[in-house]
Parts: C-alpha cells; sequence; structure tokens
C-alpha cells in the first residue's frame, strides 16, 4: 500500500521526504528518503540518491541507493550508483553499474 | 499507463517543482512549485507553499501561494489561503478563508466598469456637482455643454473612477442643467 | 421620479420608492424601478432592487437582489448578500455572501466571505485567520486543526 504516488506524468524537481512509502512512475530529480519501501516502476526515471526500508526497481536510476533491508533490481531495471543494503538481487536483464556494499 | 494521479501522502515533505500532466492530490507539504495541466486537490492535512496552476484547484487545506486555475478554483470549507486566486470560475464555501486578491473570468487584464453610468439626463447632473472636487479643468466652467462633456469623457474614460465617488448630498442645481443635457447623447 | 429621490438628502427611509417600509429596525426595500443618489444609512435590514450611487451604512443586512446595483466607495454593514451588481468596497462584521449571479468589483471584508460558482468577482479578501506553522503561521494554527468535512 502506497502513500505517495508519483504518476507517469509528473516531474518532480527537488527532495521527498517520507514516513510513508514511495512509488515512481514518473521523473524525480534531487534527493528521495522514505521510511518505508520505494518503488520505481518501469517508466520511471529517478535521478537521486535514494534512501529506504528495501527498494525494488525496473525503471531507471542514477543515483546512490541506501536501505535497511533489500535492494531488488528488476528485469528492465538500469541503475547506476552505488547500493548498501542487507540483500542484494539483481534479475537477469537487469542493467546495473556500481559498487554493491552488504556489510550492513 | 497515461499520466495517473499523483499523491503526495499525509507524512510526506516535497521541496521543490511539481510539474508536468496528470492529476495531483497534495494530504503532505509541498514547498516550492506545482504545475500541471491536470486537476489539483490540496486536502484538509496539505500544506502547500507554492503557487498552484492547474486545471480545477479544489483547496481544503493550507495555502500559501497564487492559485491559478485554467477552470476554476473552489475553496471548500477548511481551505485557508494567503494568495491570489484567479480561474474563470472561483467558489469559496463557507468556512474557507483567504487573504488575497480573486479575479474571476478568462481575463485577468482591466475589464470595463462594471455598472454602467445613468443616462445622460441624470448623469450629467452628477459630474456637474462632483467637478468642483475632481481636478478636471473644464468642470469648472459654467456653460452647460461642459457638464456633459466632463460626463461623457468620465464615462468614456476612468468610469470607474467617477462612478465610485458618490455625488455629496447637497444642492439640487439639476434643474438648470436638465433641460440641455437631455438633448446631448451619452457617449 | 428619480429627480425628485436624488434631491432628497440621505437618510434611508425617505429614498425609497414603495411606501412598505417599516421603522425600527425591521426591512427596508428600494424597489426595482428606484435610482437612488446620496448616502443611505439606517437601522435594520435593507433589500435593494433598484440601483443606488453612494455609501451604504448599515446597522444590519443587506441584500443587493438579482437586477439591483450598487455603486459606491464604501459599504458598511453587519452583513450582506449579492445577487446583483456591486462596485465598491464591503466591510461587514458578519458574513459576505455572493450568489452565483453576482458581479462585483471592490474589496470584501467579513468574518466569512463566500462566493458561489458562477459569479463574478474582481477584488480583494481579507479574512482574519493564520497560516498553520510550515507556512509561517503562529503556533495557534497549527496541524491540529480539524478539518469539518470529511
Amino acid at each position: 500500500m502506497a502513500s505517495t504516488v508519483i504518476g507517469a506524468g509528473i516531474i518532480i524537481e527537488g527532495e521527498i521526504v517520507t514516513d510513508e512509502d514511495v512509488v515512481v512512475l514518473g521523473t524525480v530529480r534531487g534527493k528521495v528518503s522514505a521510511k518505508e519501501g520505494v518503488t520505481i516502476q518501469q517508466g520511471a526515471t529517478v535521478e537521486a540518491d535514494v534512501v529506504g526500508a528495501g527498494l525494488v526497481v525496473a525503471g531507471t536510476l542514477t543515483g546512490n541507493i541506501t536501505a535497511a533491508d533489500r535492494v531488488d533490481l528488476q528485469a528492465g531495471a538500469r541503475v547506476i550508483g552505488n547500493v548498501k543494503a542487507a540483500r542484494v538481487t539483481i534479475a537477469d536483464g537487469a542493467q546495473f553499474k556500481g559498487n554493491v556494499d552488504m556489510d550492513v | 499507463m497515461a499520466s495517473g494521479v499523483t499523491v503526495i501522502g499525509r507524512t510526506t515533505r516535497v521541496r521543490g517543482r511539481l510539474s508536468g500532466d496528470g492529476d495531483l492530490q497534495v494530504e503532505g507539504l509541498v514547498i516550492g512549485e506545482i504545475v500541471t495541466s491536470g486537476n489539483v486537490t490540496i486536502d484538509a492535512h496539505g500544506i502547500v507553499g507554492a503557487n498552484v496552476r492547474g486545471r480545477r484547484l479544489v483547496v481544503r487545506g493550507a495555502v500559501q501561494g497564487d492559485l491559478l486555475g485554467e477552470e476554476a478554483v473552489v475553496l471548500e470549507d477548511g481551505a485557508r489561503v494567503v494568495g491570489d486566486v484567479r480561474a474563470p470560475r472561483v467558489a469559496i464555501a463557507h468556512g474557507a478563508l483567504m487573504r488575497g486578491l480573486v479575479q474571476t473570468g478568462d481575463d485577468g487584464s482591466a475589464q470595463p466598469p462594471l455598472i454602467r453610468a445613468q443616462p445622460a439626463a441624470k448623469s450629467a447632473a452628477v459630474p456637474a456637482r462632483v467637478a468642483a472636487p475632481a481636478a478636471k479643468p473644464n468642470a469648472a466652467v459654467a456653460i452647460r455643454p461642459a457638464p456633459v462633456a466632463k460626463a461623457a469623457s468620465t464615462v468614456a474614460g476612468g468610469a470607474a473612477g467617477a462612478l465610485r465617488r458618490p455625488p455629496p448630498p447637497v444642492v439640487p442645481i439639476l434643474k438648470k442643467t436638465k433641460g440641455q443635457v437631455l438633448k446631448k447623447k451619452e457617449r | 421620479m428619480v429627480t425628485d429621490l436624488s434631491a432628497c438628502t440621505s437618510v434611508a427611509r425617505q429614498l425609497m420608492a414603495q411606501p412598505r417600509t417599516s421603522t425600527g429596525g425591521s426591512e427596508s426595500r428600494i424597489g426595482g424601478g428606484a435610482r437612488v443618489r446620496g448616502r443611505v444609512q439606517g437601522e435594520g435590514d435593507l433589500v435593494i432592487e433598484g440601483h443606488v450611487e453612494g455609501d451604504l451604512t448599515l446597522r444590519g443586512h443587506l441584500t443587493i437582489a438579482e437586477g439591483g446595483s450598487v455603486s459606491c466607495d464604501a459599504i458598511d454593514a453587519e452583513s450582506v448578500t449579492i445577487a446583483g451588481l456591486l462596485q465598491g468596497e464591503v466591510a461587514a462584521s458578519g458574513p459576505v455572501q455572493l450568489a452565483a449571479s453576482a458581479r462585483v468589483r471592490g474589496n470584501l471584508k467579513g468574518s466569512a466571505v463566500t462566493i458561489a460558482e458562477g459569479a463574478r468577482f474582481s477584488g480583494r479578501l481579507d479574512c482574519d485567520f493564520d497560516l498553520p506553522q510550515e507556512l509561517g503561521g503562529s503556533a495557534r494554527e497549527a496541524r491540529t486543526k480539524a478539518p469539518t468535512r470529511r
């Protein structure tokens, strides 16, 4: 259940801070910080450092990811940036360039 | 998926610019700017420190910024707005409070005088008495055509200003000018 | 007839077109055919169906009916309902309401101002309230305000 949804046609340039989870279908440039999960859907474009409890990425993300729990890069994901999380999965078909740090 | 609804949740704080297409629902905090071709709803918990531009804006929360609706702006009970509101249609419900300018209609620019001056027979008499306080030199002239000319120019020109100045409730000198004035047409 | 009326000095009751005014602070009426020029003041309520050019000071409720019009510098009343035309400023201690047929130009001030969708209005509104703290308001109007809707 997402309480913040950035729709497909919307561009946010700036910082998003929330206690809940975030689903991005549009574009975010800046910074995202959530206490719950962050989902970057297919077609979404995020140019930001993202902090969340967990991350699921199916779209494009350029920035560093910090997650307390797990990060899932799904098929179709294009991620450039460093990932710091307890667990990381990179699906077949996901493109990833960056460092992975699972030493939490 | 076409531009769906964007929801800024209750505990979410956005600092920056929100732009694009699609409807927007603000339940949290947005400081910056909001520009969309869709509708914008700021719910009772929403707090917006931004100019907001959209198609139809519905406000139930707090806004510090200008509200520009391509179609309408509606302030509902609970709305607290400090800023200007411009839209073809504006509604302000009981319980909504605001401080700022309101401009309905498509064109925000100067509009023609709201209340047309009285027909010549009556209006000429009015400026004749107002002539003294007003800074129009030709009005000081006592000849009969002058008050009419002044009436016409007052009406055509800064009509809003002339109309808003009520005549002093004094001496009726109507009888004298009235007969003459009836022959003139008000422009 | 209009000339006679405008030749009168101010007080509301003298300027009424229809004799069905009641004294002692109940409703007075400026009928549809009347044109009044001059200051209008009085106790009680006033309904304007005609045309008034002049400031209005009322210790009661003012109604500008649809078809009525007022052009002045200032209206001072307890409460105001506008369904007709107004060019002038309004200062009310109570509510100010614009019906959908209202056409108003001028600033409005009241305890509450309501505008029906469809009304045409150009002017300032000045209600007394504080924004929440997040927008720089005083602590009084913090996010604890309970929405009366929903």
